[in-house]
């Protein structure tokens, strides 16, 4: 069955949420289809930070119902497409979790193992020289004792000396055998990022949507409900058919953010809103807000109008005036 | 109102237009005399419901023009639309939106996506 939808990029859908886990995926919406989106998972090796952020990828429902009707991607139902395993597939993961385990547990003893012998070989010098200072403190006393006449000789520190020695040549102790009740050794436990690479009972067979409806209709997918989010899309596609890229516009107090280019290149000349209808109420109030934080933004506001009847948006750019 | 000596030139547009008299009074008393405006005209826009007006701020001489509204309007995109025809399709228009207390604010309204000035 040679259809394009082999090709089509899958977003996992959870809890009316469309994610990319794949990384490739992410690199083609970006390069190829001028759809950014924001990542929001924590990087494992940085997870106390927020400016740096991973997989997945979070895309606006706006943008996902640009790529679905341009037959771009697919809706993929995530939670049902993790499969209950087989027997003999649970079986291999965990024996390749137990194997990962063990081997974890040798590298970081063996790790300790060295750890311990440059340790050791620390202490010898140390011992020795502890030593020598010992026998000289020694010497010393008994001479000064000697000179003084004194009847109470400083005992040499020979029971010292012997402590030392037998502390130096006490062997290690016993390295704990690696079982997986240890308890003194930690490990960690993988889990991978992208589960249809990694997961042998992953399939989006039979719970893949193809349009929005079929997505909607099924309970997978919400957006769009109202006029307002139609309008929303409906802007959305006339500034992507225009060449732009889109973000979020709520640090702009707007509905999207509007670049020339790739928001890694370039800053937004325009924080776009979403005008439901030409006849729909807009208040002066409004026009102030926009143009003022525009304005001071160097943006220019844009008033984006979507006419359902004539299926065309209308734009109006406002900015303050300069003078008043 | 009708004391003030701007009121004889609008007094047509204010007799015509009553609910948009008091902004467009205002707007011409602001653009005339603290905005200092040149060649000043006013000019009706039926689709509107009110007076606009044309001119040139001082030492230029692009003319611009001005659409007065009070800031308890409610206005729509199609009043934009129709502002446009009616004024003859210029480059971008100026809202000026008065408040109850008399103070004015320019607003540039420009069709389609222009950029701002770098």
């Amino acid at each position: 069955m040679a259809d394009g939808r082999a090709k089509r990029i899958e977003l996992r859908v959870s809890n009316h949420k469309a994610y990319v886990w794949d990384l490739e995926d992410l690199a083609l919406l970006r390069a190829q289809h001028h759809i950014c989106g924001v990542l929001a998972g924590t990087l494992p090796h940085l997870s106390q930070q927020n400016i740096f952020l991973g997989l997945p990828l979070v895309l606006m429902p706006e943008e996902v119902v640009f790529l679905v009707q341009k037959e771009i991607a697919v809706l993929v139902d995530d939670p049902l497409a993790h499969q209950p395993p087989s027997t003999a597939q649970l079986e291999a993961w965990n024996r390749d979790r137990k194997a990962g385990v063990k081997a974890q547990i040798a590298a970081s003893e063996a790790k300790e193992a060295v750890g311990i012998k440059a340790a050791k070989s620390t202490s010898e010098d140390a011992i020795r020289k502890r030593k020598e200072r010992e026998q000289k403190r020694a010497a010393a006393a008994r001479a000064k004792a000697l000179a003084e006449g004194s009847q109470d000789l400083f005992a040499p520190p020979v029971e010292t000396l012997v402590a030392t020695d037998a502390l130096a040549s006490t062997d290690q102790p016993a390295i704990p055998s690696a079982s997986l009740n240890s308890s003194n050794v930690a490990w960690m436990v993988t889990v991978p990022a992208s589960s249809s690479a990694e997961l042998e009972w992953y399939s989006s067979e039979g719970v893949t949507y193809a349009t929005i409806e079929d997505a909607q209709a099924a309970g997978v997918w919400l957006y769009p409900s109202t006029s307002f989010e139609r309008a929303k899309c409906a802007v959305f596609r006339d500034l992507w058919e225009k060449g732009h890229y889109m973000g979020g516009g709520i640090r702009f107090g707007a509905d999207f953010l509007v670049y020339p280019g790739d928001p890694l290149r370039y800053h937004s000349h325009f924080a776009a809103s979403v005008i439901e209808s030409p006849i729909a109420s807009l208040k002066p109030m409004e026009i102030v807000a926009h143009g003022r934080l525009g304005t001071a933004t160097k943006k220019a506001h844009l008033l984006c109008g979507w006419d359902q009847a004539k299926q065309e948006v209308s734009y109006y750019s406002i900015e303050w005036a300069g003078f008043g | 109102m009708e004391s003030h000596p701007s009121y004889a030139l609008l007094s047509e547009l204010t007799t015509k237009y009553p609910r948009t008299a008091g902004s467009l009074l205002q707007t011409y008393n602001d653009l005339k005399l603290a905005q200092q405006w040149e060649d000043l005209e006013v000019f009706e826009v039926p689709s509107c419901s009110r007076g606009a007006f044309k001119g040139q701020r001082p030492n230029t001489t692009a003319v611009l023009y001005v659409i007065p509204c009070s800031l308890s309007e409610s206005l729509s995109l199609s009043w934009f639309r129709d502002a446009f025809e009616d004024m003859g399709k210029p480059p971008h228009i100026y809202l000026a939106i008065n408040a109850e207390d008399s103070n004015i604010v320019y607003y540039k309204l420009s069709p389609g996506i222009v950029k701002p000035p770098v």
